[in-house]
């Protein structure tokens, strides 16, 4: 995969042409962000909503502010978390695509089994994680895992078998050997569809991560999320989700941007 | 056959070769031999089998068993021209993700050459193929003339003695076609291959042909094989000579008595 990615991300100077557009972009998003956070803090103003049910924008970073070093590691934590199952569920699902297209046989027998594990319960699944893994990192890892491989492994299948059969049928003709066939066409010409999966994945892992620290941990965005709500520090419970979206978005944000730069000739063809 | 080459000589020979997808025969007992450097036109009502021709010269369709093919005077299965013949199929079919010159390297890659080498030899070949400066292009930022030229420099790139151009300016305006092809003439009187061409066109076929073979209806075969007796290099006024229209002349009745055919065939069927 590394080496087809390396193919594809070679680019010439061209690329500081979009500083421009990107640069407006950067600043309608600040200027859309601002409105926004103006209009949530004017309302619970005007309207006097009591911070039980919204706290002001202001109070919430004050909260964040005031012990930073808690959320932070809360926010590595959980990053690392939906990394590590990000990135095991990508790659295990890439091969299980590759793996499929090869052996129709075992598409066949474990496709199924597939399907029916992720009719598991996402809360179910991790109960059972934490039973086997105990609370470790390596288990919330694992429910990120579970939520990412699935739709990788079928996007993955699904762009490899809709590879044009010409252009199989010239590299063959070329004598391509399958390796080459893969390396060459087959993954940077599934990569579209593959990135569809990751945008996915990279929400879902996230989720998966969360979900794993409420099974019991110490340190974490959904740790801080689950005591916030027993102990109902609203103030508190705001800043967690405001960091898990920070995160989120940061994520999906830096997919969507490595998506945009390998998958540069757009949707031809 | 009108000319018996020596063994030595004739690069590719097929003799009573069938080809059958399913219900559908799209070749019946064809037959042809061409001498090494010869440059083949085929013509022939669409869905003759042309195509089908070259992806079982090309390596990728097995033929029935009973025919023969022989490559370089050794009998052969299809499979062992893969990777022995340049081919370049109907559509450019270019790698989205590669630029120009990666795209003309694409085969040489395959078979292993250095990359540095291969790309500093097809930056040499840009200015032959009209491609100066588009090395950094991507196929999706050339018009569909360039894209064609750079699925051409590939195949060129792809040094092999036998090359099979499938109708390869089918896309073209006339204008852009009739420029390509004394180009076309121009390249290969330096580079000396052994062309098989499919075109549907009669003055292209003829324009570039040692030789027109004019294939029947599905089943095809070759109807006729016309020698093209006309001196090189061919100049575009070439195409209002007399000698050139009584050759199209020829070529015109045969093909036009191929479609008749096929079009009461289908009639037929219809009704
Ligand atoms: N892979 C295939 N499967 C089934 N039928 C095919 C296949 N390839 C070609 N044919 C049929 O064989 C006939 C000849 O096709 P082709 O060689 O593409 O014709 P053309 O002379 O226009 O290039 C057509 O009737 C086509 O439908
Ligand atoms: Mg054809």
């Amino acid at each position: 995969m590394s080496a087809a990615l390396a193919l594809t991300a070679r680019r010439g100077a061209a690329g500081w042409r979009w500083a421009a557009p990107a640069l407006l972009w950067l600043g309608r998003l600040i200027l859309g962000l601002a409105i926004a956070a103006a209009v949530w803090e004017g309302a619970v103003l005007a309207f006097a909503i009591r911070p039980e049910y919204l706290p002001r924008l202001s109070a919430i970073l004050a909260t964040i502010a005031a012990t930073p070093e808690a959320y932070v590691a809360g926010f590595l934590r959980t990053l690392l978390e939906t990394l590590i199952g990000f990135a095991a569920g990508v790659v295990v699902g890439v091969l299980n695509g590759i793996l499929f297209l090869r052996a129709p046989v075992l598409r066949d027998m474990l496709f199924p089994i597939f399907v029916v594990s992720q009719t598991i319960p996402v809360i179910a699944f991790g109960a059972l994680v934490v039973l086997w893994f105990g609370n470790t990192l390596l288990a919330k890892a694992v429910i990120a895992f579970y939520l990412t491989f699935f739709p990788v492994t079928v996007n993955t299948l699904l762009g490899l078998q809709s590879v044009d059969p010409r252009q199989i049928a010239l590299l063959r003709s070329f004598g391509a050997s399958g390796r080459q066939l893969l390396l060459r066409l087959m993954l940077p010409a599934a990569l579209p569809q593959i990135f569809v999966a990751l945008r996915l994945g990279a929400s879902l892992s996230l989720v998966g991560a969360i979900v794993g620290e409420w099974f019991g941990d110490t340190t974490g965005l959904g740790v801080i999320l689950l005591q916030a709500m027993y102990t109902e520090q609203v103030t508190v419970m705001w800043a967690a989700i405001l960091c898990a979206a920070l995160l989120g978005t940061g994520f999906y944000a830096a997919v969507s941007l490595a998506e945009r730069w390998l998958v540069f000739w757009g949707a031809e063809q | 056959m009108t000319e018996t080459p020596t063994e030595t000589a004739r690069l590719l020979e097929l003799r009573g070769i069938d080809k059958t997808f399913g219900t559908v025969q799209a070749v019946r007992g064809l037959t042809l031999s061409v001498p090494a450097g010869e440059f083949v036109t085929v013509v022939g009502p669409s869905g003759c089998g042309k195509s089908t021709l070259f992806n079982m010269v090309a390596g990728l369709d097995e033929p029935d068993p009973g025919g023969v093919l022989r490559f370089k005077g050794r009998s052969c299965h299809a499979h062992e021209l893969l990777g022995r013949v340049s081919f370049m199929p109907q559509r450019d079919l270019l790698l989205p993700w590669r630029n120009v010159i990666d795209n003309a390297i694409i085969a040489n890659e395959i078979e292993g050459a250095d990359r540095k080498t291969a790309r500093a030899r097809a930056l040499r070949m840009l200015p032959e193929f009209g491609l100066t400066g588009f090395e950094a292009q991507y196929p999706h930022q050339l018009s569909g003339g360039m894209r064609q030229r750079v699925a051409l420099m590939r195949t060129f790139m792809f040094e092999r003695e036998l090359m099979l151009l499938d109708e390869p300016f089918g896309a073209l305006d006339a204008l852009t076609r009739s420029m390509m092809q004394r180009w076309l003439l121009d390249v290969w009187e330096r580079h000396r291959r052994t062309v098989l061409f499919i075109t549907h066109d009669v003055d292209e076929a003829i324009f570039l042909g040692d030789r027109v073979l004019v294939m029947t209806a599905r089943p095809g075969s070759v109807k006729l094989a016309r020698p093209v007796d006309l001196p090189r290099p061919r100049s575009a006024e070439l195409v209002t000579s007399p000698e050139f229209i009584a050759i199209k002349r020829e070529i015109l009745a045969a093909i036009e008595e191929e479609s008749m055919k096929s079009f009461m065939a289908t009639g037929m069927r219809a009704a």
